[in-house]
């Protein structure tokens, strides 16, 4: 049993980090039936603003850049956590004022628009960033590693897996707690509806996928010192996320969850077990899963299978 | 079609012979404005791929976005059939074929009764394990390197034979590959099978209520499209000569889509074949100027969906439809573009 407890910590991390990459999927998918493949990309996005912003090498803000290059890194990064991802969300709300054109439409439009998106967010990264790897620094209060029960942890992993806590639960206070999450529930249920009762509803869609893509570059921030940063990082990032989705069920908030821990769980043990295979079981699981209960452990009907 | 019509009209249009013939004389004008001829291969074969993806995609309404797969399928089992078994050139075809008809064939059983997104997500899952495999089966597919010095096996048929070494002699035998697709496609679009597909496209849960069998449907045109992608596969490795696995990622198969969408493929029979060229210009021509070309392309794709989601063989008939000055060459082209629907 003690050779287990550390690959099942490893997996359930691993898997919370990948029900936070899910999550600003999840609500777009779920709100606005639309499945945003720049998710990735918006995941990617986040990391290098938050890198920007990072760097003490900002001379080309003047005086005060040098200012922010004399703050120390907690605080500098702490500051990167929230504005990032501001950022990263205004970019998704001008996606979503594009997308508005092939509302109505079929569901593929959406469909290649983001796919399209992504191709142009991922080649302005190469162009302004360039291709190769770069690096977020992280305070030193969360990096390094300590020991537990005699095995080594990485300690950025846990407070990594604590941000995904904490951002799972604020985004299910936020849907469940408040009234603006009855109305993007209620939207998603019933759009014609909420919008008789005198909601804007175009509005409230300008939300949701603003809300969506600040979580994805949050994500983004959160995972790259794990996974390093490349252009094309997104792809690493978006492909879980719907596998994710989709065995826990398009709509379903704790499906998400539950998909990202098992997702999380399946390539945890297989890389302990039979490391080359690792990826491939997050395939099989949702294969397998897929086969028998056909819109995933959680899901109910939804407009896109139409 | 109108039942005065000769045998030959139902085989073939006019439009499939002016692309041809523009095709065919492909090799003695193309360095004349500055490409190579290795450029009409790739047309050729990524043409052959567009049409048979465009049969799931344009006429029955299936996103595949995972196609990727069973093009490099294609191309691994052309290869490892002359590395391994021995060189012949049509039974390395008739292999890579099988192949990808046969994965395609498995995989259609797990997805024929899933329609729209879950559709989509389901191809995305099972283009990614093939890929995987791809990646990690070292013995077989040689890895991320691929396989390499795949030969390119002589043609011969009876008593006509040929060399294919150079790519002038290849580029004519995928024109006669591409011929071939090219009349079976359009007839089996417009035989009662391809109506089916589109009524299945238009209506699923109708045409299952008129008595269709809809999932028998949906796996013969999987496996289908899977098997065209597969020939264009194997043609492809012997194009490159070898056989790698970024042809199956998620990007490239997206790429498929892309350039189906852009031609018009929702619209018409030769929207992929449109779509086809105006990449692969792009790509040489915009490549020559800047190396981020993708990112244009890219600009382009996404106004092409916001504002033209009809493709560019939308647009003509469109334009054609719709305005008022209607020269001959005009019609002639909406013609072109609309007979893949009549």
């Amino acid at each position: 049993m003690s050779h287990v407890l550390p690959h099942l910590l490893n997996g359930l991390s691993l898997g919370l980090l990948f029900a936070l990459i899910a999550l600003g999927f999840m609500l777009i998918v779920g709100v606005m039936e639309l499945i945003n493949l720049a998710h990735g990309s918006l995941f990617a996005l986040g990391a290098y603003f938050a890198m920007v912003i990072i760097s003490p090498d900002l001379a080309w803000l003047g005086a005060a850049g040098e200012a922010w290059a004399v703050l120390p890194l907690p605080v500098r990064y702490g500051l990167a956590v929230f504005l990032a991802p501001v950022l990263v969300a205004i970019v998704g709300m001008g996606l979503e004022l594009c997308m508005r054109r092939t509302y109505g439409k079929k569901a593929e439009y959406g469909l290649l628009l983001t796919f399209g998106a992504a191709l142009v967010i991922e080649e302005t990264i190469r162009l302004v960033w360039g291709p190769s790897e770069q690096y977020l620094q992280v305070p030193q209060a969360i990096s390094g590693a300590f020991l537990f029960a005699g095995l080594i942890y990485s300690k950025y992993k846990l407070y990594a897996a604590l941000f995904a806590v904490g951002a799972i639960a604020a985004v299910w206070l936020f849907l469940e707690r408040t009234p603006y999450g009855a109305i993007i529930k209620a939207g998603a249920h019933d759009s014609e509806m909420v919008r008789a009762l005198g909601i804007n509803l175009t509005r409230l869609r300008l939300l949701v996928f603003g809300l969506g893509a600040g979580l994805a570059g949050f994500a983004g921030i959160v995972m790259t010192p794990i996974w390093g940063l490349r252009p094309h990082v997104g792809i690493d990032a978006v492909i879980p996320a719907f596998l994710i989705i989709v065995l826990g069920g398009v709509g379903s908030f704790w499906g998400a969850v539950i998909g990202g821990i098992l997702v999380g769980l399946a390539v945890g043990f297989t890389g302990a077990y039979a490391s080359e295979l690792s990826l491939l079981s997050m395939y099989l699981l949702l294969i397998a899963v897929v086969t028998f209960r056909a819109r995933g452990l959680l899901g109910r009907k939804s407009g896109l299978e139409a | 079609m109108a039942s005065g019509e000769s045998v030959a009209a139902r085989w073939v249009s006019r439009q499939m012979v002016l692309l041809l013939v523009v095709l065919a004389t492909l090799p003695l004008w193309i360095e004349s404005i500055g490409l190579y001829p290795y450029l009409g291969v790739e047309i050729a074969i990524w043409m052959i791929y567009g049409l048979g993806f465009n049969l799931l995609l344009g006429y029955s309404g299936l996103p595949s976005f995972g196609h990727g797969a069973f093009f490099g399928i294609g191309a691994y089992a052309f290869g490892l059939f002359q590395l391994r078994v021995f060189e012949s050139l049509f039974l390395g075809i008739a292999c890579a074929v099988t192949a990808a008809f046969v994965a395609g064939a498995i995989v259609a059983c797990f997805l024929s009764h899933r329609r729209g997104i879950y559709f989509a997500l389901m191809t995305i899952a099972f283009g990614q394990v093939f890929w995987f495999i791809s990646i990690k089966w070292h013995t077989l597919t040689g890895g991320e390197d691929g396989l390499l010095n795949i030969p390119r096996p002589a043609f011969e048929l009876g008593v006509a034979s040929a060399g294919l070494g150079s790519n002038t002699a290849l580029f004519y035998f995928v024109l006669v590959v591409l011929a071939v697709v090219l009349v079976a496609l359009w007839r089996l679009v417009h035989s009662p099978f391809g109506k089916v597909l589109q009524a299945i496209r238009q209506n699923e849960v109708r045409a299952r209520f008129v008595g269709y069998n809809v999932w028998l449907f949906k796996w013969t045109v999987f496996a289908i499209s899977a098997a065209i992608a597969g020939l264009a596969g194997s043609l492809f490795s012997m194009a490159q000569q070898s056989a790698y696995p970024d042809v199956m990622s998620l990007h490239a198969s997206g790429i498929i889509v892309m350039m189906t969408l852009i031609g018009g493929g929702f619209v018409s029979f030769w929207g992929p074949v449109i779509g086809v060229a105006v990449y692969f210009l792009a790509r040489d021509v915009l490549g020559a100027v800047t190396e981020t070309w993708l990112l244009w392309f890219g600009l382009i794709f996404v106004l092409a969906v916001l504002f033209k989601p009809e493709g560019i063989a939308g647009a003509w008939q469109q334009h054609v439809g719709s305005g008022d000055r209607r020269s001959l060459a005009r019609r002639a082209v909406a013609g072109f573009l609309s007979a893949g629907r009549k």
